[in-house]
């Protein structure tokens, strides 16, 4: 299911890759801005219309002890992923920690419901996917891409999604792979979470921004980057104020 | 739902935070190794005991941190920076004006979020110093409501030093570049408006009109 948005993505990058381009006036790497606004704007519909509202009625309804173990349930599923990820990119000491929380969560935190890792064990929490390695091992973003429903999602990271499919163990598992429900469902709870964690932080960046498609795609790249060099900062790169 | 889905979600998790940041105090008061660091850990001191003054209502409480953050922060020059190539081409009276809409706009738009505070704290971690009179200091938000073990969020202070004054002219909060993040939001603004500065005043103009009346967008 998630391996579905991610061949999209991958598909529309190819095809696009052939579509003529308007030059790019705001010099972003973006040269399918109109087409990703379009797409962004539709996001922002369905997003008003069905998204929100769903994910603030699971705010209003679940109690945030069961929010917090469906959190932690769908993180914990995701962990092979990073480890397998964390390996690639030669990170042993990363590696290391997401495969002592993966078992830590999935054995005494009861199939992943409970975050012991962190709470007992302070264990750090990271992510790592294969659009994060290829970035490691020098391939570039790409142009900036927005996917129907999954938003931002480049070329590399498009990619790079299809390529974690391959990578995730659970994709093998006979019980998950022959039960379409099981992934679609796993796919709209994860969604869900999502949204509801950042229902106000999105309020605060509609409030702050002017050009919120603008706004938003800076923040993923910037987001993307630093999730890239794993949090350190880079001076280098700093603007000449 | 996708990774990609997931990174803009602590993207703007941390924005939330890149607005709150600007302005908390210190935990521990450790000694600092640097001027720039030193300049951080007391103004932060400073800002939290404007923050917490109980004796003033919460609107003087946010008037008088406005006025002391316009004393730490070269507004000017962030402002300017925001405009992108444009800056080159604007008249003075264009570009004062711009500064002007600039500073009232993140006044009241930032501002939304001091409404929020509720006890947060920075604690100084270290600096990087990128040139003479350019330094990263490092901090990390010391947050009594997060949930145990979390990560804590990290919010460095871009500080400029010209003649021994000091300011703060960015900050970045989890990776996010207030000044760069403002600047690609305004560039793409200009864009699609043929370079019209006018323009992007006025829209600066009447969003802080509407966050100060209305109090959201």
């Amino acid at each position: 299911m998630r391996g579905f948005f991610a061949a999209v993505g991958a598909g529309a990058a190819l095809f696009l890759s052939g579509c003529a381009t308007a030059p790019d006036p705001s010099g972003a790497n973006d040269p399918y801005e109109s087409f990703n606004r379009k797409v962004f704007d539709l996001n922002r519909d369905v997003d008003r219309a069905v998204i929100k509202p769903v994910a603030q009625t699971y705010v209003d309804v679940v109690p945030e002890p069961a929010r917090d173990g469906v959190h932690n349930f769908v993180t914990n599923l995701d962990l092979p992923i990073t480890f397998a990820n964390d390996v690639l990119q030669g990170e042993a000491e990363r590696g290391s920690e997401t495969f002592l929380r993966f078992t830590i969560n999935s054995t005494m935190g009861v199939g992943g419901l409970f975050d012991v890792a962190t709470r007992n064990f302070h264990i750090p929490f990271h992510t790592e996917d294969f659009g994060q390695t290829l970035a490691v091992w020098g391939v570039d973003e790409g142009p900036y891409l927005v996917l129907p429903i999954a938003g931002p999602d480049p070329p590399r990271d498009a990619a790079g999604q299809v390529v974690d499919i391959f990578l995730d163990p659970w994709t093998y598992w006979p019980h998950f792979r022959s039960k379409f429900w099981w992934s679609a469902g796993e796919t709209v709870l994860e969604g869900i979470d999502l949204r509801a964690r950042n229902i106000e932080s999105l309020e605060s960046i509609e409030r702050q921004s002017i050009d919120l498609y603008a706004s938003i795609r800076s923040l993923y790249r910037q987001n993307r980057n630093n999730e890239i060099r794993n949090g350190k900062p880079d001076v280098t790169n700093l603007p000449n104020l | 739902m996708t990774k990609s889905v997931r990174s803009i979600s602590t993207a703007i998790a941390a924005c939330v935070a890149l607005a709150l940041c600007t302005f908390f105090a210190l935990a521990s008061p450790a000694s600092a190794s640097s001027g720039a660091e030193a300049f951080v850990q007391s103004n932060v001191q400073r800002g939290l005991q404007i923050l917490n003054n109980t004796s003033l209502s919460k609107e003087q409480r946010q008037e008088q941190f406005r006025a002391f953050l316009v004393t730490l922060t070269d507004l000017h020059r962030i402002a300017l920076y925001t405009l992108g190539p444009v800056r080159r081409t604007a008249s003075p009276a264009d570009q004062d004006a711009f500064v002007d809409a600039f500073r009232n706009y993140a006044f009241a738009v930032y501002g939304a979020e001091f409404s929020k505070y509720s006890g947060q704290s920075l604690r100084v971690t270290g600096s990087i110093q990128r040139a003479p009179g350019d330094e990263l200091v490092r901090t990390v938000l010391v947050d009594p409501h997060a949930p145990a073990g979390q990560e804590p969020i990290e919010v460095d202070f871009r500080v400029y030093n010209s003649g021994g004054k000091y300011s703060v002219v960015d900050i970045v909060v989890a990776g996010l570049d207030l000044a760069i993040t403002e600047q690609e939001d305004f560039s793409a603004f200009l864009a699609q408006h043929n370079g019209d500065l006018k323009a992007l005043i006025a829209n600066l103009r009447q969003r802080t009109e509407r966050v100060r009346t209305t109090g959201r967008i």
